[in-house]
């Protein structure tokens, strides 16, 4: 059984052109850490710290909205708001 | 365009990280830089996003004497053993990032077409020979300026390298390295033996005609040293900026 409520934990490797690794902590459905790896490109590349942040005490139903606005003005590749926020869900579906 | 060379030699991660982030700090004073050298003792650097120990075993690169580093661009893990690395710093192009890739891995397929090989372009990042990847870039943008800083395989030893690096599943492996064979070459695969310095000669020519540059030899004045020596000790060598992610 997957909790509806409380502390669980989720993570998830997804490969989008390149990796991205979502490792996070959910409070119910709320991300309450969550810590975004992989070989992906970003810039600048301190924006990354700026997402993670956006996504803390957020919604699952919250992420893509979150993502457009706090990747908004970034370039990337290998990972985009679509990817993150598919990696994020199916890192919340597998938590324990 | 006057592009100055620096025919370098090899030295520790995380002096070659520090001295890369210095030249791109001093651009305006500096002006367009190419740097050749190599890694002594062998290192690990990761990409900036990627977390140290899910990528590296790290008891076993202390075991080895490998260095282990984190790169301020992003990108993948490598493993800086036998290899020429390149490093050049410029002012930033008008347009995307992804797209002025293309135009500095072209000074990377002059060089190897200078040793016989049909090299191009791949994906974001990589130049392939004979559909392997040889060589693998990455780039960053800071002060006013863009650091884009690349490697290019003159030798591969993919055992050596899963040592050091994880795999998401041991019993994988194998299969791993099989795979990684079937997709890196080296310039030795390739059949071509050239010394490092000869290659360094080569991609400076490789340069200079992607870029349609003016290339000199002239060294850097020293607080491009002592800020590369500063950033060394204080950020490169740091548990803090390697592991922080």
């Amino acid at each position: 059984m997957q909790p509806t409520s409380g502390i669980s934990e989720g993570k998830f490797d997804y490969k989008a052109g390149k990796l991205i690794k979502v490792r996070a902590v959910f409070e119910g459905d709320k991300i309450k850490e969550i810590k975004i790896t992989g070989d992906f490109f970003l810039h600048p590349e301190e924006k990354i710290e700026e997402i993670e942040a956006s996504l803390r005490g957020k919604r699952i139903k919250e992420i893509e909205e979150t993502l457009r606005e706090s990747m908004g003005g970034a370039e990337y590749a290998g990972i985009s708001p679509e990817d993150l926020t598919y990696a994020i869900t199916e890192a919340w579906k597998r938590r324990k | 365009m006057d592009l100055r060379v620096i025919f370098d030699t090899k030295h520790r991660a995380y002096w070659n990280m520090g001295f890369d982030e210095s030249l791109l700090a001093h651009l305006d004073e500096i002006g367009p830089t190419l740097r050749l050298y190599g890694w002594e003792p062998p290192a690990v650097s990761i990409g900036y996003f990627q977390s140290m120990e899910e990528e590296v075993n790290v008891d076993k690169a202390k075991e080895l004497g490998v260095d282990l580093i984190r790169r301020i661009t992003g990108g993948g893990a490598v493993y800086h053993k036998y290899e020429l690395t390149y490093s050049i710093v410029l002012p930033a192009f008008k347009g995307r990032i992804l797209d002025s890739y293309r135009v500095i891995d072209m000074a990377i397929i002059k060089a190897l077409k200078k040793l016989g090989l049909e090299a191009e372009h791949h994906g974001i990042n990589d130049v392939i020979v004979n559909g392997k990847k040889i060589s693998g870039n990455a780039q960053t943008r800071k002060y006013g300026g863009l650091l884009q800083h690349g490697t290019l395989l003159m030798d591969v030893n993919v055992e050596e390298m899963f040592e050091i690096l994880r795999v998401p599943e041991e019993k994988l492996k194998d299969k791993m390295i099989a795979d990684v064979k079937h997709r890196v070459t080296s310039l030795k695969s390739e059949g071509v033996d050239v010394e490092f310095e000869e290659l360094q000669k080569l991609m400076a020519e490789g340069f200079q005609e992607a870029l349609n540059a003016n290339i000199y030899e002239e060294d850097v004045p020293q607080k491009i040293y002592d800020y590369a020596h500063s950033l060394e000790v204080n950020k490169y060598a740091t548990h803090e900026w390697n592991f922080r992610r």
